[in-house]
């Protein structure tokens, strides 16, 4: 489950946009929406645990 | 010291296991439908029937549940609080789980139910959580900064979904 940001190459030239025009990265979209739920819980999971460390170190500053 | 962020799936299976009504609307709601977005608790809003609200405090009492409170002090959930349309910010030995009486403009579990579906999470663990569309028509109505931040995530999200579903 790791994000790969080439994952939409040799897709149709309709996925091919990398950014809406609003400024969306559409290539994570594409790439959570290729995942599970339960899989993008776990990704989700595995995030907030990994910046958990990093947000105790920024409010003891 | 509880951790600074939630165990979504303890969470959920704790209310699982109690038995509790609600749904999972927020982050995590977000990205369980495929919206690359951060969160750090988990949102929920419970019907609010005097069996599921005693339902409710049955699971927070077994992850110790306290109201997060800047002054400190030690506030344990009570049913009056759960059956309002109030924010309940809790603690629990499971992380940050925020208890939500109602959404967007007073929309609560029954007004919201009709637009939610139950999902599968993994591991025998299955929860109702909103559908997209009605998480971004909250997400407009409430109108934070804050949420009107994540809308343009949350809405190319659905048009790349409703793409993929032809």
């Amino acid at each position: 489950m790791t994000y790969n940001p080439r994952m939409n190459e040799g897709e149709p030239a309709r996925e091919t946009n990398t950014f809406s025009d609003d400024g969306v990265d559409l290539t994570l979209i594409r790439w959570l929406l290729s995942l599970t739920p339960a899989e993008r819980l776990a990704v989700l999971q595995s995030n907030m645990r990994s910046l958990e460390p990093l947000r105790g170190a920024a409010n003891r500053r | 010291m509880p951790p600074t962020v939630a165990d979504v799936s303890g969470l959920l299976r704790v209310l699982a296991e109690h038995d509790v009504s609600f749904l999972v609307v927020g982050g995590v709601c977000a990205v369980i439908h495929g919206a690359p977005v951060s969160t750090f608790d988990l949102d929920i809003v419970p019907e609010r029937s005097d069996d599921n609200v005693a339902r409710l405090l049955r699971a927070l009492a077994s992850v110790e549940a306290v109201h997060r409170d800047l002054a400190g002090r030690s506030i344990p959930p009570d049913a009056s609080r759960l059956s309002g349309p109030g924010h309940n910010l809790f603690m629990t030995r499971s992380g940050p789980l925020d208890i939500l009486g109602t959404i967007g403009e007073g929309r609560d579990f029954s007004t919201l139910a009709s637009r939610s579906r139950t999902i599968d999470l993994g591991e025998g663990l299955t929860a109702r959580v909103l559908d997209l569309d009605a998480l971004i028509d909250v997400k407009r109505e409430v109108g934070r900064e804050k949420d009107l931040a994540t809308l343009p995530i949350l809405v190319r999200t659905l048009e790349e979904r409703r793409r993929r579903e032809g």
